[in-house]
């Protein structure tokens, strides 16, 4: 399955949150309203810049009863691969974009007693999506944000909707001074955990949840793949007849798409293993949080949308 | 007349501390830990222990010791579930409960369980005990304690039932339905099956 065809949005409003926070508000160019959301889910921006064509996910920050317009929350990232910068340099007010339907692979648990959310930085995202959710379901919640010093009132305004009488917390003291181990000590049964941020907050409250005796099944994680970047290398696309070569900035999945290879890709994050491709000759650098470290030793399968080639040359069965 | 082949019923093992969890304690319908409930080289040490007596006199427990080798008596299992059900209201995660008896009291303690918020993955079960079956008739919803055999009259709606190998986990007990529907008063013997 690949994600739906998409549709072309209006920008209709873009708000400087903070230096490198922008908000962009999108609603449907040829009017009507969008389908509703699911909470915690994300949808999938096309950016053309120039002859280079990106394919962003981003979550959705309105609420899931929103369908007039779908708001996201970009950061400008130093070593943007280009998304990022393209969104806040390029894009403008009453640009049209196309972007796909709405999916989550990061849903809230019905039979959780108990939300314990987590976010650091821009991982506030999703929490945004699930706070509106949480509350209209009357849901027992606590969350707390990780953030820097100085954008502690950033995320104090985007959460005061929702603060009142709410166990919601920013965190600016860094990570050393945020006690994890005590918070997720003190769950009450039935918890469930989300997190969302840098790769090393959601390992560590995964290492930390299960070092507590949490299940696995109550931990979730919503991952943004992170660094796709790395050395060039060549891919040979065995069923296609084809050799594309993958650029420094650019993934593997964007290589093949580049060359007019329709391959499977939902999240493009490494999360949802929709674009998991055999792989037959070379070996892997896997950078997905969706193969078990099992599967990747086994080194027969590559998740084309954030892993790259150890090596100059791959040869995979697409 | 039988149904065996239902692939659904649940399965048991012997059970062993998990060593993913932080607490464990084991809940027992008996008034000690049946042997055959444990892995091999198991002792019952491993766990925080709750029997049940099945009589008045029990030893006090002033404050419940709530570590491993500890073990509490209660006087029944309506008393033990009522303890159980007030003890996980205020456990934390990392929680591992497990319990050993007859299948209606492993799915009672499922039951509250779940109420709390543990999920399979959390609990472990192992069968000791009669095999005697609790059965809901699927017509008036009348439950029967300690059926043993394959067709029994039922209690509450005079119906002869035909007891099935379908088990459900949330009423803990097997379904049972009548035996003679199609030509009423045509009621096979009585087998005696489940002792």
């Amino acid at each position: 399955m690949t994600a739906a065809q998409p549709f072309s949005v209006r920008v209709r409003e873009i708000v400087e949150l903070a230096p490198s926070l922008k908000r962009f508000s999108f609603e449907p160019v040829h009017g009507g309203v969008f389908p509703t959301p699911p909470a915690g889910g994300h949808v999938l921006l096309t950016l053309r810049d120039g002859a280079r064509v990106m394919k962003n996910a981003y979550s959705l920050v309105s609420p899931p009863s929103e369908r007039a317009r779908y708001d996201i929350i970009v950061r400008l990232v130093a070593q943007s691969r280009g998304g990022s910068s393209y969104l806040h340099r390029r894009v403008a007010p009453g640009d049209v974009l196309e972007m796909a339907n709405p999916v989550s692979l990061f849903s809230l648990i019905s039979t959780a007693k108990k939300h314990l959310l987590i976010g650091g930085g821009i991982g506030i995202t999703p929490m945004l999506s699930f706070l509106p959710e949480l509350k209209a379901r009357g849901a027992r919640f606590e969350l707390h944000q990780l953030a820097t010093l100085e954008e502690v009132p950033v995320f104090e305004r985007l959460l005061a909707p929702y603060a009142a009488g709410e166990e919601i917390r920013v965190h600016g003291g860094g990570r050393a001074a945020f006690d994890l181990a005590g918070l997720l000590s003190r769950q009450p049964l039935g918890t469930h955990v989300y997190v969302c941020g840098p790769h090393s907050l959601m390992d560590a409250v995964a290492s930390t949840a299960a070092a507590l005796g949490w299940p696995k099944t109550k931990v979730h994680k919503e991952s943004f793949g992170g660094d796709v970047t790395g050395l060039p290398f060549r891919a040979v696309l065995r069923k296609s007849g084809i050799e594309v070569e993958v650029g420094e900035s650019q993934s593997l999945l964007e290589a093949i798409e580049a060359a007019g290879v329709d391959a499977p890709c939902l999240c493009r994050g490494g999360a949802c293993g929709q674009c998991a491709t055999p792989l037959v000759e070379g070996e892997a650098e896997h950078r997905d949080d969706f193969l078990s470290a099992e599967e990747k030793a086994a080194g027969t399968l590559i998740m084309t949308c954030v892993s790259r080639a150890r090596g100059p040359r791959i040869v995979i069965d697409l | 007349m039988s149904d065996q082949g239902i692939k659904s019923r649940p399965t048991y093992a012997p059970l062993a501390p998990d060593p993913s969890g932080r607490h464990h304690l084991l809940v027992v319908e008996a008034a000690e830990v049946p042997a055959e409930a444990l892995a091999e080289g198991i002792s019952p040490s491993a766990f925080e222990v709750w029997t049940v007596a099945r009589r008045s006199a029990v030893p006090s427990v002033p404050a419940m010791e709530e570590a491993p080798g500890s073990v509490a008596t209660f006087r029944s299992v309506t008393h033990l579930f009522s303890a159980l059900e007030e003890r996980l209201a205020r456990e934390t995660m990392g929680l591992r409960l497990y319990a050993a008896g007859a299948e209606p009291f492993l799915w009672d303690v499922w039951g509250r369980a779940q109420k709390a918020g543990l999920s399979r993955q959390e609990t472990a079960f192992a069968e000791a005990g009669p095999k005697a079956r609790r059965v809901y008739c699927v017509h008036c919803r009348t439950m029967s304690e300690g059926i043993t055999t394959s067709i029994f009259t039922c209690p509450g709606c005079g119906a002869s039932l035909f007891v099935r190998d379908h088990f459900s986990r949330r009423l803990a007990a097997f379904m049972a339905v009548q035996v003679d529907a199609e030509v009423p008063g045509e009621v096979p013997d009585a087998e005696e099956l489940y002792a």
